[in-house]
């Protein structure tokens, strides 16, 4: 046996972390609502919920509902706006010493751009990740993300108006994923995260009503997980920015499958609602397997798929 | 009421697992921690045992608390209840709270008017506790399908709250619904500081709001919806709350409720 202790320090896309555990955005809130919990000091950077121009209203209800192994959600964005949360929830996240990722949303690049501005001025904030899964007003809510001349578009933008590390947060509603990813990266992307919520829905047959107002959700959770992994491994092969790997970690060995597939960090998302410990449990799960593989760091684990 | 209260997630085992009416069980675990902060209203977020498949947690008020213990009454309604249900004495759990928010109870009500309708009352029990023991006259109103099935009639009665049954096949009580028994009781009873605390079905919250409003009677509900995380952060239970302003605002079940004034809620 050996006693390597192993580090999980590394940085991604130019965010120093302690570990390569994140949260998802939209399964954290803003780091608050946890803390009873966890020890936001020790995440490997926290993303907050979705954050648009102006607070967003949100959809009508039912907004989720559970499926086999998963949940579908049609939250519809529901956030207090980037000025909100400046004033209201980044001052709370500053006591802590751990990075602060902003998931950003918006129904047209302007409103992407505004945001970008705001929290780029703002004290507090590490990196910016894009979700381009909104619906493009301009484009009969076609999502950004499914597009490569517009998340071109919006990348490059974007880019154009902030330093900070710049995260693109992919749609796996798409038919390749890696001319999507191949866009983001040329735009100027400094990582990806990969995935969205998988487009889904699901029907009350005794009323014919389907189980969400909005008719159709996100899938999240256990379920989405092969599809995920698919993704990171594709998009790993594609690009050579690198991949914040999620959708579906519930522990530690999850993380580990979707380091091997490309992924440089993790996130979690679903499973902070079924343990509220998850995203710790994730750090320690990641830190036993590289204990019992002799293992120094998770560098040399990531996109070590051996392809028989 | 808000209330900034610390929560826990604790494993803990089953003390007992009873069945107390027809489709409807009483479980009772030790959770010290759970048990020192729980307020009337506030409710755990409980982990199904794995081998269910189901991912979710379920969400239940806090029935009564008595030392370390907790219980929770439920009805029997899907998969998650029924796996609940199954647990036997020394089966572990795991259990998250307190959560939300709780009733106003002061100025004390004279009365109190306390509505539940089926597995509803279960979230007023510990607030017809506090009412008692702040001095506070009560009345309770119990609605259910049948005989039964009829819930908390002798735990209400064994507080000293004078209690009024109403069943839809007539088998005990008033034959019909329990805000047919409200609409009554606000009739027959001298009313001096009344207040309407209600949880019960979607429907039956309605008919309550308005003959609240009709009465003029401030009313509190506990609310109900589909949850997921119990902390905030999913927005998916949420509930359309009208704003003084004049718009109004999704609020959630699990942290701005689950109790809101009746005239707040746009149904
Ligand atoms: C804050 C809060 C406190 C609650 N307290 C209690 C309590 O003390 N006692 C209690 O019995 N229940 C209580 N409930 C309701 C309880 O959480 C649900 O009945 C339970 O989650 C059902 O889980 P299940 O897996 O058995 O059913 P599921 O499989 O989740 O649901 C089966 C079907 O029933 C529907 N359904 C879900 N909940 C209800 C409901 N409340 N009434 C009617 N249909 C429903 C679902 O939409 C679905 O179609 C509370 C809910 C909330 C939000
Ligand atoms: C309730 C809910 C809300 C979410 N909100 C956002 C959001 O605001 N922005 C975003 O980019 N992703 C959002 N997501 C997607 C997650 O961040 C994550 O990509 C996805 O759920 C897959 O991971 P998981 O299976 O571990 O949950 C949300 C997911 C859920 C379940």
């Amino acid at each position: 046996m050996n006693n390597i202790q192993p580090s999980l320090e590394i940085d991604v896309a130019g965010i120093r972390m302690k570990n390569p555990v994140m949260t998802a955005s939209g399964t954290f809130g803003y780091g608050s609502e946890y803390v009873d919990f966890i020890d936001l000091n020790k995440l490997g950077a926290v993303v907050v919920k979705g954050i648009t121009s102006v607070p967003w209203a949100g959809n009508s209800m039912p907004r989720i509902f559970e499926t086999p192994s998963g949940m579908l959600n049609a939250i519809g964005l529901q956030n207090v706006g980037v000025d909100g949360f400046i004033d209201k929830k980044l001052p709370y996240l500053r006591n802590f010493d751990v990075p602060v990722i902003v998931n950003i949303c918006g129904e047209q690049v302007g409103e992407y751009l505004e945001v970008t501005e705001k929290l780029d001025a703002a004290d507090g904030v590490a990196a910016i990740e894009l979700n381009i899964s909104c619906p493009n007003l301009h484009c009969g809510g076609m999502s950004f993300g499914v597009d490569p001349k517009l998340t071109d578009e919006l990348v490059k933008g974007v880019r154009g108006k902030t330093t900070l590390p710049l995260l693109v947060k992919l749609s796996p509603n798409v038919t390749d994923i890696t001319v999507i990813a191949r866009a983001a990266e040329g735009a100027g992307a400094d990582g990806l995260s990969v995935i969205n919520t998988a487009l889904g829905m699901a029907i009350d047959i005794n009323t014919r009503r389907p189980q969400l107002a909005n008719v159709t959700g996100g899938l999240s959770g256990p379920a989405i997980k092969p599809i995920a992994l698919r993704m990171v491994w594709q998009v790993y092969n594609a690009v050579s920015i690198p991949i914040i790997g999620m959708g579906g970690i519930m522990n530690g060995e999850d993380a580990i499958e979707f380091c091997i597939a490309g992924a440089a960090a993790v996130a979690v998302g679903t499973a902070n609602f079924i343990n509220p410990r998850a995203s710790l449990d994730v750090v320690e799960g990641i830190t036993e397997y590289l204990e019992r593989h002799g293992m120094r760091s998770i560098e040399k684990l990531v996109g070590s798929l051996e392809v028989p | 009421m808000l209330v900034p209260t610390k929560k826990f997630d604790l494993p803990t085992e089953v003390i007992s697992n009873e069945l107390v009416a027809e489709n409807h069980y009483l479980l009772r675990c030790s959770c010290p921690e759970i048990a020192a902060g729980a307020l009337p209203g506030q409710f755990i977020h409980v982990l199904i045992p794995q081998g269910s498949g189901l991912l979710l947690r379920r969400p239940f008020t806090i029935y009564t608390v008595e030392g370390d213990e907790i219980t929770m009454l439920y009805q029997l309604i899907g998969e998650g209840t029924n796996v609940l249900s199954s647990l036997k004495r020394s089966d572990s759990i795991r259990v998250l709270g307190p959560l939300g928010n709780t009733f106003e109870i002061s100025p004390a009500p004279d009365p109190a008017v306390i509505v539940g309708g089926g597995a509803g009352i279960a979230s007023l029990m510990l607030l017809a506790a506090a009412l008692r023991e702040n001095g506070a006259h009560a009345l309770g109103l119990v609605g259910s399908m049948n005989s039964a099935r009829l819930l908390s009639v002798e735990d209400l009665e064994a507080i000293g709250i004078e209690t009024y049954i109403a069943t839809d096949d007539g088998s005990v009580g008033h034959h019909g619904f329990v805000t047919e028994l409200l609409m009554e009781i606000l009739e027959t009873h001298e009313m001096k500081n009344p207040q309407i605390y209600a949880c019960g079905p979607d429907g039956m919250l309605r008919v309550v709001t308005k003959i609240a409003l009709d009465y003029r009677i401030p009313a509190q509900l506990a609310m109900e919806n589909r949850m997921g995380c119990a902390l905030g952060v999913c927005l998916g239970c949420v509930c359309k709350v009208r704003m003084p302003s004049g718009g109004f605002e999704y609020q959630r079940v699990c942290t701005e409720g689950p109790v809101f004034n009746a005239e707040d809620i746009i149904w």
